[in-house]
């Protein structure tokens, strides 16, 4: 290792640290005083995800975009199941879901001896297949369609395709969720879900 | 700021004395990536000088030998073993050679295969 | 030639956060060969980029480290954006910015406890990370995570922040400018912290270049280098010059590291100063193809991100060429011949951040 030889000054200067060492002695603790005090979660923080089952349509996006693998969709039984240990608060299903069901909000998942999932169940509805409710595939009625595109720039999946001046409009089955935001964006209301 | 950012091939016979001209012009080694191609594997050596970046592409098979830049550039060893581990590729005459023992991990080549 | 022995250094050591292990070559109490292991927490995060929907990897690049997460989430993004021929809005570039900025002064204060706690100076690492603890609570507030902000996406940013989001940034950053003249004082002009850095480990402006230094280590030789200066984000509207010192020794790595703290706050208050408005994010369709090299300047120095995308949702190759990986040779090279009871702090001032490195 090389070695400088000529003279250097170097800036030092007396306890450049004392001031700071008096200063905490005497102000009060840095650190708040849990669990005494509760602690402070602020607005946007990325606690846990939150469902609001009656609105879910169990289209399974949240459980295919999640990079743990956290959620399962059952879409039969309508049910929606987190494993809370092993979701890392990341909130990608809250940005994917169609019908803005999840949320991820403040507050951590209290800590557990052993993993374990919650599961909502979605209550039974009577059924009404009208426009604009999930559960197929939407179909297009060419003859009211005017190819405005609005659908296919809805569509989460990016499932749809218009082409505006050859006046087609084509389907990706195999990515659409059957979400219905197509059908309930659709302004001639062309679209149905079957 | 405009600066240079290419991705040149390369024929192995070519890649020893390109190294060289890299080194004698003062440019430094920036990062060796290793790809896999479906008969053998692709490397990426990039070479940066101030802003600029130039990459060599070399594509060799799966039981080509390839020689190493350490000779040239001391500090390159690290990645080359990387790749050598992660993706089987054969580089000889690392002046450090781990022979596979840089990562403990339980499958050999772990990167070659797909999936 | 005196007798030789080897001592092993690490995976556990006191001063080591994170698992790398050296065999040490000694004559006597000096080092004359070091010899590096790595390996112990090797996930392969690289290969799972071939399995996850290129959107969805961008939580997991950004898992990659606890201390630069913010900077891997952007660097892939950049680089799929770069591919797409996606144009984010100004206001987006701005946000990341003034995000990575942030990240830095985190990431500096981080090490500053570190190197502290190293030479045993207790109260000095307190204040320090007492101070860092201000810019989590930042992060927390506007990003919703405090150390990962999951709030790149390809095509832009998540979350916007608002007028009275970044005037509190502003404030907080003012008082901790204040709060940090004296820490950063201790540091440069405190006698016992001098003599331990000063002349230790000296890397030449030659060496560093030639070993493939990055950052602040390449920095503090001397070379004027900063990833920074190719205007990638909202980086090519502000002002800025590269830090540098010349002596290359533990203490000029010290002393830029500290002066780019203060460089980082003068970067977020000119970002919030020219932020436009604007949208966030534009919608990305489609999948990408093609390959491209992406350098980002992260707070330990410079990082490459390659993707090599085919046109279908899953990418055939992702690399992350992290700084420590690219620091840990000239590393090597500070150890020969330096005394056994200063590797610990050697090895300390490359800033090394081993689960970045093992990915």
């Amino acid at each position: 290792m090389e070695h400088k030889h000529e003279p250097k000054t170097y800036p030092w200067r007396a306890f450049p640290f004392a001031g700071s060492v008096l200063k905490n002695l005497f102000s009060k603790p840095a650190t708040t005083g849990y669990p005494f005090e509760p602690a402070h979660y602020p607005e946007r923080m990325r606690g846990h995800v939150e469902i609001e089952i009656d609105a879910c349509i169990s289209c399974g996006l949240c459980a295919r975009s999640c990079p743990p693998g956290a959620l399962k969709v059952d879409r039969a039984a309508g049910t929606w199941t987190i494993n809370r240990f092993d979701c890392v608060q990341c909130g990608n299903c809250v940005n994917v879901c169609p019908k803005k069901c999840l949320a991820i909000v403040p507050g951590y998942t209290a800590p557990a001896a052993q993993k374990s999932s919650e599961t909502f169940t979605r209550p039974k509805a009577p059924d009404t297949p009208a426009a604009g409710k999930a559960g197929g595939k939407p179909e297009n009625d060419a003859a009211k369609c005017v190819f405005c595109t609005l659908c296919a720039k809805k569509c989460p999946q990016g499932a749809i395709t218009v082409d505006r001046a050859a006046k087609t409009w084509r389907l990706d089955a195999d990515a659409c969720v059957g979400c219905g935001v197509c059908a309930a964006s659709c302004p001639k209301k062309c679209l149905t879900l079957k | 700021m405009q600066s240079m950012n290419t991705i040149e091939p390369i024929a192995i016979a070519d890649f020893i004395p390109a190294v060289l001209r890299f080194k004698q012009q003062g440019w430094h080694v920036v990062q060796i990536c290793a790809a896999r191609l479906p008969d053998g594997c692709e490397l990426s050596y990039s070479f940066g000088k101030e802003y600029d970046l130039r990459t060599l592409r070399l594509t060799v098979g799966d039981e080509e030998e390839i020689p190493s830049i350490t000779e040239a550039f001391p500090g390159a060893f690290l990645q080359e073993n990387e790749a050598a581990e992660l993706f089987g590729v054969h580089i000889v005459g690392i002046t450090q050679d781990y022979h596979g023992k840089l990562y403990r991990i339980a499958d050999e080549t772990p990167f070659k295969k797909k999936g | 030639m005196a007798k030789q022995s080897i001592v092993p250094f690490g995976p556990q050591h006191p001063v080591l956060p994170e698992p790398v292990h050296l065999d040490l070559v000694l004559e006597d109490e000096v080092v004359v060969q070091a010899v590096p292991s790595i390996g112990f927490v090797h996930r392969g995060l690289e290969k799972l980029v071939e399995t996850k929907d290129y959107k969805e990897y961008v939580y997991i690049a950004e898992r990659v480290c606890g201390i630069c997460s913010f900077g891997h989430g952007m660097g892939y993004c950049q680089c799929l954006e770069k591919l797409m021929n996606v144009e984010i809005p100004p206001r987006a570039a701005y946000l990341r910015t003034i995000w990575m900025e942030m990240s830095r002064v985190h990431s500096h204060l981080l090490w500053l406890g570190l190197l502290a706690d190293a030479l045993g100076f207790e109260s000095l690492f307190m204040q320090s990370w007492k101070l860092r603890e201000k810019i989590l609570d930042l992060f927390d507030a506007t990003t919703g995570g405090r150390v990962i902000f999951s709030v790149n996406c390809v095509g832009g940013v998540l979350k916007d922040m608002d007028e009275g989001m970044l005037h509190s940034i502003a404030v907080t950053l003012s008082d901790m400018e204040q709060e940090l003249r004296p820490i950063a004082e201790a540091f440069l002009r405190d006698y016992t912290v001098g003599t331990r850095l000063h002349e230790l480990g000296v890397l030449s402006a030659g060496q560093a270049k030639s070993m493939g230094a990055v950052g602040p280590m390449l920095r503090a030789s001397g070379v004027a280098l900063d990833t920074r200066k190719l205007g990638y984000a909202a980086y090519g509207d502000l002002d800025f010059e590269p830090v540098t010192a010349k002596d290359g020794d533990s203490f000029a790595r010290c002393e830029v590291r500290i002066q780019e703290i203060f460089q980082s706050f003068s970067l977020i208050r000119q970002a919030i100063a020219k932020i436009p408005a604007g949208p966030i994010a534009v919608p990305v369709k489609g999948n990408p193809s093609g390959e491209h090299f992406m350098r980002i300047e992260q707070p330990r120095g410079e990082a490459v991100y390659y993707v090599k995308a085919n046109g279908t949702k899953f990418i055939d190759r992702f690399r992350l060429r992290t700084p420590t990986t690219s620091n840990i040779p000239p590393m090597l090279e500070l150890l020969k011949g330096c005394q056994l009871a200063d590797v610990a702090l050697l090895i300390l001032t490359i800033d090394p951040c081993i689960s970045c490195t093992e990915r």
